[in-house]
């Protein structure tokens, strides 16, 4: 497997923008499930079951290999507190890329595969001079996890299945300005995440033709950041204040959270498949961020900022069918509890509560399949005041009102042996 | 085949497109700005040298572009407000009556400030006592007049070359002996914003309380309530609306709050013979001549000097800074300074240490005979007259402003919560400590643009709330703090 060249080749690709689920996850892992507002859980449809439940995954008759990609344009409004500007993000096109191939005897019970997917991502690029500046101008979230799957059916009726998820490319690229007393410098925080490994496990149960449940668990990993560059820039260096603003090394950590997912799937005919999903994800791992830097920035070795996230349920609903014997169309949606609390919004997620439709079309020719899907994301409108941040001690973050939409087409290839 | 796979995603292209233009969310129906019940097509601005804009140590005109009266009317703009005139500096006396600039700091750390006195604004006949500015006599909507008290505005000698010097400068010849109180009432207003007041106690307070010239002394009560009607009547006679803002506890600024901590640990320090440091002071009090007694002199306990947690009740001057390093010394520099600021002869100054009982042969800050001198420290019993006068003058100016349901901005409850917590724009913090803290500048009584911009905030929000107005507040983080070298 040239896994690791296919990495190098994708890597500028691999990431997502704040994208169908809340906080800084992305769920975007296959075409087909992308279509149907993101089930999969109780489903067996392609080789994206290694994500979305690995259990399934010796329910689906086909191996084969199938790579997909998504476009994710986000558009935001923002107004500070108290302001009359209308701050629009700058626009930066971002493309989530999965991978799948999966192997196995014909009419084993066994089936292996290998997944390569983004489950973590954010990129913001705010506009120059924004109210914001000093908390944030723009990040640049990456993750890429690998894993190797098997899966197996004890019986007709229910399958389990475990991937080892390898935290195999995780890079974050903070920036904001700096304020000084009588003008801005502006800091860039840059740095590769270590190798981590966790793990994704599922059990697929379909009692009948018309009806199947698949519970799943990804667990959490640290994505730890050692030796990251602080680079400060516009800061000139005959100033006074050049000497407290070095540049230096910083170490960070990031929780990539554990999520469990219970689905179920209803097939009232052969033709049509209908899913139900609900996804409980454990955002409250995500307390502070802090930055530990190698020698002092202004005075002092570290930097934290409240985050206090909360647990939340993800519900999602979907549908195919099948018009023709190639021909399939699919619709769906989902509605995403925020992770955030009140007052605890940041610029790096400017999450709200978020409602999704989604449609989808696959086209089979033979062993050949292309799939394509669009979600229209719609995260609601969400102000928080300067004296909910002065009581939550969040002041490091700016007051006023978010609203963003984002549209994320996406389009898959696959190939069955 | 490219150009048949281009008219077949032609349509999905063209459909994307439409989607991704729809896609791009509007707030600005949220964010509609509106004057409310107010009329701000003509706004006058009635106050001090906070009003006019001064800032470290001088009036100039950067410090004019930023005094918050210029940066309401420029909010006011979205909301029907009219023409807003200053009475600027031009660009080649754009240093206006020369300010203070920071040149770098000592090997402590301790600031360096140096004067600016190119470009100034003076006109023929100004000399160094009594200074004579470039006359700028149009009519004008920012009547804020550095110096000016309360007490002063019935003055018929105050806009007279004898009177201030920058009110001389806006007061027309012919009628130089206009009072303040007939220029504000002749200025028509559909809105105002009044913060006068301040200098009423800061004279007095900035001077230690040992002066007994009428600028630096408290203002009586009774005046302050009288002329303080008389000013909101005139500025209401045509029903105008408006906003009053209060005068700030003025011990919490950094005139006062920035030498003491430092002093008080150089004190502390052991030395050879006095393991604990010096345990005290003498300091001269009040303001009245006489030979060293109870009443002119004081002992203070270094332990009473306030510190930087607040600590301590003693306040020194930023201007005794240069002087306190002397202690223990026999020398009368910090003497020869007091007496230079009186502006009287030089051949006086024997008399002078006479008359205060000041043996110069004496150590100084450590002797009867060579306290430090009462002009440095605002003690425990000025400060509680400072106090008694700033309430009795806001409860005064908010019972009025009250009576004419006028928006009031208390600035005294504000900077109270400013200099305990500081305030936060942004994202960004700002203080109250001297330089480093983005809103005093140099002078440690006068704001920075930063710091103006936040007065201005506050302003629009008390503004809003009285007026069920919706006028646009500023992004302080614009506006910069001191500046550095």
């Amino acid at each position: 497997m040239k896994l690791k060249s296919l990495l190098l080749v994708s890597g500028a690709l691999l990431t997502g923008t704040a994208a169908s689920a809340g906080g800084y996850q992305v769920t975007l892992a296959g075409q087909k499930n992308n279509g149907m507002g993101g089930v999969g859980v109780g489903l067996s449809l392609d080789q994206a079951a290694m994500f979305y439940n690995p259990g399934a995954l010796a329910m689906v008759r086909e191996r084969g290999v199938q790579v997909g990609v998504n476009a994710t344009f986000a558009r935001q409004a923002f107004v500070a507190e108290g302001g009359s500007t209308q701050r629009e993000l700058r626009n930066s096109v971002v493309t989530p890329f999965n991978l799948y191939a999966s192997f196995g005897p014909a009419e084993g019970k066994f089936r292996a595969g290998i997944a390569v997917y983004t489950p973590f991502g954010s990129t913001l690029k705010y506009a120059d001079g924004w109210e914001g500046r000093t908390s944030l101008t723009e990040i640049e979230l990456q993750s890429v996890y690998v894993q190797p799957t098997v899966s197996y059916a004890i019986t007709d009726q229910i399958s389990v299945g475990a991937g080892l998820t390898v935290l195999a490319y995780g890079a974050v690229n903070l920036q904001r300005d700096v304020p000084l007393p009588d003008s801005f410098g502006h800091i860039e925080l840059d740095g590769e995440a270590e190798r981590k490994v966790g793990f994704n496990a599922g059990i697929f149960f379909k009692p009948s033709e018309k009806f199947s449940l698949g519970i799943n668990y990804r667990s959490k990993i640290d994505a730890e950041v050692k030796d990251g560059d602080v680079t400060f820039t516009g800061i000139d260096p005959n100033s006074v204040l050049a000497s407290r603003f070095p540049n230096t090394k910083f170490s960070a950590t990031l929780p990539l959270i554990a999520t469990t997912s219970i689905g179920i799937g209803i097939m009232p005919t052969d033709k049509l498949t209908i899913g139900i999903d609900v996804n409980y994800a454990e955002w409250s791992e995500y307390k502070s961020l802090e930055f530990t830097f190698a020698d002092p920035i202004n005075g002092s070795n570290t930097s934290v900022s409240k985050r206090n996230y909360e647990d939340a349920l993800t519900f999602r609903l979907g549908g195919q069918y099948k018009v023709t014997e190639g021909l399939t169309l699919r619709a769906g949606g989902a509605y995403d509890e925020s992770p955030v609390r009140d007052g605890y919004v940041t610029p790096e997620t400017p999450d709200a509560n978020r409602v999704s439709g989604t449609i989808g079309a696959s086209y089979a020719m033979g062993k050949f399949g292309v799939d394509f899907s669009t979600q229209f994301v719609s995260i609601s409108k969400r102000s928080q005041t300067q004296s909910q941040l002065v009581a939550n001690g969040t002041q490091d973050r700016v007051a006023g009102t978010y609203k963003t939409n984002i549209v994320i087409p996406g389009i898959g290839l696959n190939y069955s042996f | 085949m490219i150009s048949k796979l281009f008219t077949k995603s032609a349509p999905f292209l063209a459909l994307l497109g439409l989607a991704l233009t729809g896609c791009q969310p509007d707030l600005e129906e949220d964010i509609k700005p509106s004057s409310g019940t107010a009329d701000f097509s003509r706004y006058i601005a009635v106050g001090n040298s906070l009003t006019a804009g001064q800032a470290d140590g001088g009036l100039y005109l950067e410090g004019q572009l930023n005094s918050y009266p210029n940066l309401l009317a420029q909010q006011f703009r979205s909301v029907g407000g009219g023409e807003f005139v200053q009475p600027l500096f031009t660009e080649a006396q754009r240093n206006g009556t020369g300010y203070l600039r920071l040149a770098g700091f000592t090997a402590t750390g301790s600031p360096i400030t140096a004067p600016v006195n190119t470009a100034l604004a003076l006109r023929a006949g100004a000399t160094a006592a009594r200074p004579l500015y470039t006359k700028f006599t149009e009519p004008i909507n920012n009547l804020g007049v550095p110096g000016i008290r309360m007490a002063d505005i019935l003055s018929t000698t105050y806009g007279s070359v004898t009177g201030n010097p920058l009110f001389e400068r806006i007061t027309p010849d012919a009628q130089s002996n206009q009072t303040y109180l007939a220029r504000v009432a002749a200025s028509n207003p559909t809105f105002f914003t009044a913060w006068m007041g301040n200098n009423d106690v800061l004279g007095y307070a900035t001077s230690g309380g040992a002066s007994t010239a009428p600028a630096s002394s408290l203002t009586s009560t009774t005046i302050f309530t009288a002329n303080n009607n008389q000013l909101i009547d005139a500025l209401t006679a045509n029903g105008a609306k408006g906003l009053v803002a209060t005068i700030p506890d003025v011990t919490n600024i950094p005139f006062f709050t920035t030498v003491g901590p430092s002093f008080r640990a150089t004190l502390e320090t052991p030395q050879p013979g006095l393991p604990n440091g010096v345990p005290g002071l003498v300091i001269q009090t009040g303001s009245a001549a006489g030979p060293a007694s109870a009443t002119t002199r004081k002992q203070i306990a270094t332990a009473d000097i306030r510190n930087a947690s607040g600590v301590g009740r003693q306040l020194f001057t930023l201007t005794s800074s240069p002087f306190l390093g002397l202690l223990n010394q026999r020398t009368g520099r910090a003497w020869r300074y007091v007496y230079g600021q009186s502006g009287q002869p030089a051949a006086g100054f024997p008399l002078f240490l006479t008359a205060y009982g000041i043996d110069t042969l004496q150590t100084f800050g450590t002797s009867m005979g060579n306290p430090i001198p009462s002009a440095f420290v605002l003690d425990d019993a000025e400060q509680a007259l400072v106090r008694t006068a700033t309430t009795a003058f806001n409860n005064a100016m908010i019972a009025k402003a009250t009576a004419k349901n006028l928006a009031v901005f208390d600035v005294n409850g504000f900077f109270a919560r400013v200099a305990t917590n500081g305030i936060v724009t942004n994202g960004v913090n700002n203080t109250t400590q001297f330089i480093t803290g983005n809103l005093f500048s140099l002078d440690g009584v006068h704001l920075t643009p930063r710091g103006y911009s936040i007065v201005a905030n506050e302003m629009i929000r008390a503004i809003n709330q009285q007026y069920g107005a919706s006028v646009p507040t500023l992004n302080s983080n614009e506006y910069p703090g001191v500046k550095f070298p």
